[in-house]
Order: C-alpha cells, then sequence, then structure tokens
C-alpha cells in the first residue's frame, strides 16, 4: 500500500541495483550522512548528518530540511525548469510533483534524490455521473513521456493490426525522437519500469522461475492498457512532432 | 456537449416492443430510461425473455456499437459481465433482467449497437433515498434485505464487486433489490477477477493500490463485505466510517487504517448490535472479515427480522456445500489453532460461520478422521495436516486438486517433514518450497509478497501456498495431455505447466516423480471415491 518510492542518488557500489524505499502514507524516511539503520544513508561528506525527512501523504509527500544552512531545490524534471526550494529548517513543505529531483548540495558535488508519487489522479474527460463515480484503478498524466511511451508502445495495434508485434526498443526511440529529442534505450526503458509500477503490473509468476524476466513486461503493458483505454488512437497525437519543428 | 447522460436516447424512441419514456439515471458506462410495453408487437428481437412482461420497465442503454463517440474496448467486457450474471442468476433480492436487445438503428449512430437490458422497474437508488433523507428509519430493514442480496449473490458463486448506495435500487413495494452488475465476477476457487473500476470509499484497504494482472483485479467475496460495514455505516448515521471531508482522505485513512496506525472509531450514533456488524465487516485484513452467511444472521438478529419485506431471510439456507462434519470441523479448529494458524481464516467463506468449538469428540480424533471420504485415514498421512490439507484442496474449485493429490505430494516432496531444509535445492518446508517461487503464492489475496520470504515456512503457509500454485497450474495444462491429470499437475508443480505442455504428458525427467505421486495418490484415495 506504498505511495511513495524513493531512489537514493547512484553510488558506485551498488549501481546496478539501487535499493528503493517505499513508503505507504504516513511513513517518514529520514535521509542524510549519519541516519538510523531505517533511513536513507547518504556517503558523502558534504551532507549534514541528518541532512532532511521525506513523509509520505497519501498521494503527495512533503520535506523537512534538517539542515541549518543550506537550501534544497526539488526539481520537476519534466516540467521545464518547475521546481520549488526548500529553505533549511522548513518543515513538511508539500511537494506537488509527480517525479521529483531533490538535488543536495554537497561540497561542490550535487546529490540527486529521486522520488516518485506514482499515485497522483487525473481526471478523465468522460465523467457525467449521478452519484459517486466508479473510478478507474488507473490515472495517467497524458503530459508525461512515460504517456508517450506507452503510446508508441501502443500504436501498431491501434492502428489496426490487434496482433501486431510490439515495436523494439530502437523502434520505440526513433519514434519518440520528433517530440523527445533526448530520448535513448535507457531512458525509455526508465519509462517503462515506471509504468510497471504505476499501473502496479503484476508480474506473472513465471518471472519467479529461473530465466529471462520480466521480458513480457512490455506486453503486459500493453494489454493492460488497450484492455482499459488508457491509450486511445487519439491519443496518439502525444507522438507527432511539435508543430514549430515540423514547420521547418 | 451539455448532455450529461452517457447514452442520450429520445423519448418516443422504440426498441423492440418498448417505447423510451423518462431518463432515470445515468452512470460512467450507460444510463438507464423508463420504458412501456407498447402492447402490439410481442417480437422477438432479444432473447432471454419469458412470458409475463410487465408494462413498464427500465432500460438500460449500454453504447457498444462502433458509431459512439466512446469506442470503449473494456465496455464489452463490462456488458457482458452483466448480462451473463443476470441471465444466469434470478434471486428474490437481485434486479431481473427480462430480456437484452440490440438497437439495429443505422439512423442514429450513437445508438446504433447499443445494448439494452430490460430491468425490472425500480422506485428510485438507496442513494437517491440517502440525499432526500440522511439516516431514513427504515434503514435496518433495508440494510438486511441488502445483506441477503449479497448472501444470493455469494452463495452462487459471485461477487459484486460495486456495493454502494447508487447500486441498490427499492421497489415499489419497498423491497430492496442489487443492482449494476458490470463489475461483478464469478468466483475461480477463492477469487474472482473484476475490471480495475472500483469506487473508493467502498473499496476495501486491501485492493486499494493492488496489484492488477492482465486478467484485471482480484477480489474475493469479502471485498462485498467491506462495501457493506461502509453502507451500514452511512445508512445508519449519515456519515462515512473512516474519518475525512473527501475520499482521497477517506481512502488515505483506510490505507492508515489497514497499516495498523490509526484505529476504527466508528460513530457513537451507531446502535450497539450494528456496531459489532460493522465492526466485523470492516477488519484490516481480508482473513478477519465475517463471513456473508454468518453476517446475514447477524444482521437479521439486529433488525429482529420482523419486517415483512425481511421474511426471506428467516429460513436461513443451511445446505452445505461440501460434505461437511460440522462437529469435526469446529474440533479440530482447537488442533489448527494449536498450529499457529487464524481460525478466522476457515470462518472467514462461511464455510462454517459462527461455529464456536461444540462438544463432541476430542480434537486429535475428529482431526484424525477429518475428510475420511477423500482422504484415507487409515494410510501414514499425519492427523494434524489433515484438515489443512482437505481444506486448501476445497479452496480450489478443479476436481484435480483433491486432498489425495496434495497428501501425495507432501509425501514425495519432504515425506511430511515440516522442518525440511534443502539449502543445496533451496527448498524448504513440508510442500518444499523454494522461497523466490514462493513469493508469488504466499499471499491469499494474491498478491505476491513484498519481499522473498525466508524459511521456515509452516505448514500453515506451505500447504495453502502449495493448493493456490496447484489451482493456477491446473487450467493451463492442455487438453489433450497424456496421463493422470492430478499427476500432470503435480509434475508441473516440480517444474512447470509449459514444459508439460511441451512434453505432451510427463518429460522423461520427471517419470520417476510422477509414479511416486501417482502411486500415493492411488494409496491415499478412499475406494468409494472417485
Amino acid at each position: 500500500m506504498y505511495s511513495i518510492i524513493v531512489v537514493p542518488p547512484p553510488t558506485t557500489e551498488d549501481e546496478p541495483a539501487r535499493t528503493q524505499y517505499r513508503l505507504a502514507p504516513g511513513e517518514r524516511l529520514v535521509f542524510g550522512r549519519s541516519v538510523p539503520e531505517d533511513g536513507l544513508r547518504i556517503g558523502h561528506d558534504g551532507v549534514s548528518r541528518r541532512a532532511g525527512e521525506i513523509a509520505a501523504h497519501g498521494t503527495f509527500w512533503t520535506l523537512s530540511n534538517l539542515c541549518a544552512h543550506q537550501t534544497y531545490v526539488v526539481e520537476n524534471p519534466e516540467g521545464a525548469g518547475e521546481h520549488i526550494k526548500v529553505a533549511p529548517g522548513r518543515l513538511d513543505a508539500p511537494v506537488p510533483f509527480e517525479f521529483s529531483r531533490i538535488v543536495l548540495p554537497a561540497a561542490g558535488d550535487l546529490l540527486p534524490v529521486e522520488v516518485w508519487a506514482p499515485r497522483h489522479d487525473y481526471l478523465r474527460g468522460e465523467d457525467g455521473t449521478d452519484g459517486e463515480p466508479t473510478a478507474p484503478a488507473f490515472s495517467v498524466d497524458r503530459t508525461k513521456r512515460y504517456f508517450a511511451v506507452l503510446a508508441a508502445l501502443c500504436e501498431p495495434r491501434l492502428r489496426g493490426a490487434p496482433h501486431a508485434p510490439l515495436p523494439t526498443m530502437d523502434q520505440v526511440v526513433e519514434r519518440l525522437r520528433p517530440s523527445w529529442p533526448a530520448a535513448s534505450r535507457t531512458s525509455v526503458q526508465w519509462n517503462i519500469d515506471y509504468l510497471a509500477v504505476k499501473l502496479r503490473l503484476k508480474p506473472g509468476p513465471e518471472t519467479a522461475e529461473p530465466g529471462p524476466r520480466l521480458n513480457g513486461k512490455k506486453e503486459s503493458l500493453v494489454s493492460l492498457a488497450l484492455r482499459f483505454d488508457l491509450v486511445r488512437e487519439d491519443d496518439l497525437v502525444v507522438l507527432a512532432a511539435p508543430s514549430g519543428r515540423a514547420l521547418r | 456537449m451539455t448532455e450529461p447522460y452517457a447514452v442520450p436516447v429520445p423519448r418516443g424512441y422504440r426498441v423492440g416492443a418498448w417505447e423510451v419514456r423518462e431518463p432515470l439515471a445515468t452512470g460512467a458506462f450507460g444510463s438507464v430510461y423508463a420504458a412501456r410495453h407498447t402492447g402490439g408487437t410481442q417480437d422477438t428481437v432479444g432473447v432471454g425473455g419469458g412470458g409475463g412482461l410487465p408494462d413498464t420497465v427500465a432500460l438500460k442503454f449500454l453504447p457498444t456499437g462502433t458509431g459512439t463517440p466512446r469506442q470503449l474496448s473494456h465496455l464489452r467486457d463490462l456488458v457482458e459481465r452483466e448480462v451473463e450474471l443476470l441471465r444466469r442468476l434470478r434471486r428474490p433480492r437481485l434486479i431481473r433482467m427480462y430480456e437484452t436487445l440490440t438497437v439495429d438503428d443505422p439512423g442514429h449512430p450513437r445508438l446504433d449497437g447499443a445494448t439494452v437490458l430490460v430491468l425490472e422497474r425500480a422506485e428510485g437508488s438507496l442513494a437517491a433515498l440517502l440525499a432526500a433523507e440522511p439516516r431514513p428509519p427504515a434503514g435496518p430493514a433495508l440494510l438486511a434485505q441488502v445483506c441477503e442480496g449479497l448472501q444470493q449473490l455469494h452463495r452462487a458463486g459471485w461477487v459484486h464487486g460495486d456495493l454502494k448506495p447508487a447500486n441498490v435500487l427499492l421497489m415499489a413495494d419497498g423491497s430492496v433489490r442489487l443492482a449494476d452488475f458490470n463489475m461483478a465476477a464469478e468466483l475461480e476457487g477463492t477469487h474472482a477477477y473484476t475490471p480495475a473500476f472500483a469506487t473508493p470509499d467502498y473499496t476495501p484497504p486491501e485492493l486499494l493500490w493492488s496489484e492488477i494482472g492482465e486478467r484485471g483485479r482480484r477480489i474475493r467475496p469479502s471485498a462485498d463485505v467491506w462495501a457493506f460495514g461502509v453502507l451500514a455505516h452511512l445508512v445508519l448515521t449519515g456519515s462515512f466510517p473512516l474519518p475525512g471531508g473527501t475520499a482521497t482522505a477517506r481512502r488515505d485513512a483506510a490505507v492508515a487504517y489497514a497499516r495498523g496506525t490509526h484505529e476504527l472509531r466508528l460513530s457513537p450514533e451507531l446502535p450497539a448490535p450494528w456496531r459489532e456488524i460493522v465492526r466485523a465487516c470492516l477488519t484490516r485484513t481480508h482473513a478477519d472479515r465475517i463471513g456473508t452467511d454468518a453476517l446475514l444472521r447477524r444482521v437479521t438478529g439486529a433488525t429482529g427480522a420482523t419486517s415483512g419485506t425481511a421474511r426471506l431471510s428467516l429460513r436461513l439456507p443451511r445446505a452445505r456445500r461440501r460434505r461437511g462434519v460440522p462437529a469435526a470441523a469446529a474440533a479440530a479448529l482447537v488442533t489448527l489453532a494449536a498450529l499457529g494458524y487464524g481460525i478466522a481464516r476457515w470462518v472467514d467463506d462461511g464455510r462454517d460461520p459462527g461455529a464456536g468449538p461444540r462438544p463432541g469428540g476430542t480434537a486429535s480424533v475428529a482431526a484424525a478422521s477429518y475428510g475420511a471420504a477423500e482422504l484415507r485415514t487409515d494410510r501414514d498421512v499425519p492427523p494434524a495436516y489433515r484438515l489443512l490439507i482437505v481444506e486448501t484442496a476445497h479452496d480450489c474449485g478443479h476436481e484435480e486438486v483433491s486432498p489425495a493429490l496434495i497428501a501425495a505430494m507432501l509425501k514425495v516432496e519432504s515425506d511430511f517433514d515440516p522442518d525440511l531444509a534443502d539449502p543445496a535445492k533451496d527448498e524448504y518446508g513440508i510442500a518444499r518450497w523454494t522461497p523466490s517461487v514462493l513469493r508469488w503464492w504466499m499471499n491469499e489475496d494474491g498478491t505476491p509478497g513484498e519481499t522473498v520470504p525466508q524459511p521456515p515456512f509452516p505448514p500453515a503457509e506451505s500447504i495453502p501456498a502449495m493448493g493456490r500454485y496447484l489451482c493456477w497450474i491446473t487450467p493451463r495444462l492442455d487438453a489433450g495431455l497424456r496421463g493422470d491429470r492430478g499427476v500432470l499437475v503435480a509434475v508441473a508443480y516440480r517444474t512447470s505447466y509449459r514444459k508439460v505442455n511441451d512434453a505432451g504428458g510427463v518429460p522423461p525427467k520427471y517419470r520417476d516423480y510422477a509414479d511416486r505421486v501417482a502411486h500415493h495418490l492411488k494409496e491415499y484415495t478412499p475406494s468409494g471415491g472417485k
């Protein structure tokens, strides 16, 4: 029942498997150079012993800046520079972004702590109902990159062929490039992994067996998205190049 | 678009023998209109009719046509669920469907192809009643009938999946009908799969943000029991049981409650007997929730069963689905508790609702003969595990997964050794679970464990998890395989169902294993049985 995921800054030794911290509403995670065992330890001399605290509140989270002199910046990586500042000593500042990057200044380095809030709710345009609505279990932001990735994955099947093979990673990257020039296999894979978290994809029991794992993830995402109409043919416009660029 | 109706239908529109009158209600998926019989053509466009059509009905239009602006592919699934349920189930407390029709009208592209359900006409919904009159005096009697409806539904093997005031209809005679079965699902074993839609205020905490597979969300009847608890609190006190000014705040409160960080504080206005009932419905985990039969008994007890409309509840059907031995079952619960296994789990499904330990038989004698009709008592199956084995098999609806098969597998896997530890193969416990595989089957609600579990794996965990896995394997084995289906299921447990399908039967490597399982399966199956 977690609602917030914290991804620690990369460190060389455990880069392949960064531990993610999953917080349920009401849970708190303290981070810093010297924190209790259940906290997030950031082993960098430039970071305060108790640098800050993240608290999960349902769909959003708050940040406490426990440092005496540094201002923390929380960026929205997909927000074209959108950010908030949390001054030293500020407690429980609410953060409204679905994706956030807390940038910790540390003796010349900038250490990113990523925080995801995959339970954000978004309006579905079609509700005209009496009484309490029966809501779909999924809520996606059609302006986010993960939605473009999902649209690109679904495109061949939405364009008519219900059993069309899924596009390869390289094809997805190519397809997204007009609207997202910096797209790469890594960033696309990141978004696929995030979608699996956000859509709460149940990994198939077969993945517990030895052998290639989660190779059905793309397939599962697409079938879920199409089954519950998360992406429709109209939505494929997100794949089109911005008009300014297309005119050139 | 100012039209708030999901499917606008003009007054006077004709469908089959029906003429559309005023609109009644709309939801996200379809719209409901009053209609009257035109008398003239008793035509047979529809299916599932049956004589004695009333003069007025409710027509539920579901936009399944291809020309509708919203081509919702999942809508077909939702419609099929409702039609399927209403065609198959006719119960006093479930809304009745007379026929289904399909609109054939190219002139109205938004209507062409729409599915129309011809339903019993209700006076209104409980939602409308509560809006007009919070805490209606007839509340307890209405709730008793809602509970009857749930019990009729669950007994027939279905889960409603979206019980809320808007889906409880009130008839002209004051009686209640459950309606809106778009989320309903037929149980497969202990679970059903429903579409991934829910109304947050009535969704049990274990389903909020639950994992969703390609078949949808796994739910069990206890989800309806939670919703009933919320509904009862709302009807009797005018407020939701969990605090918060918005559905989002109440959802967060439900999560905090389920995590154990918040207590349940029910309204002081709730009458004492109902306080206990609502508490029994709103438990933190589904396993602790009261079963539907026991719930109905308590609800009728609380309402006194005096109201005329609730008289149905007086004849409590006690037809047991299974060859039960109540006294033995109750006594055997004692044994089960000794194994460190929650008693509530068995009471949960209403299998033996409300049964306290009764006199009759010592625990050991009862345990030793438990399920004797399906599992021989004169072999080496340890009496302490009989109840677990038998009930685990019963939890699965597939015939192949029998008590004798589970016992035979435990014999071959571990010789019934609960403390088995084989680190070389990474297998532990009576069912030789590999921790990373057990993770996918350890939770009763079908969700994987948060982390890979650590041995020891006691029998009370190992055996039900084994049953869940076997039950999942069974329908995945191809039809034409060679050999005994039960043995094939066992082999698929050892390797995988794919390997068994690929081999067209028992793969050569597993012949020996299969032979041993087959030997004990025969040994443990009573001669009178299958």
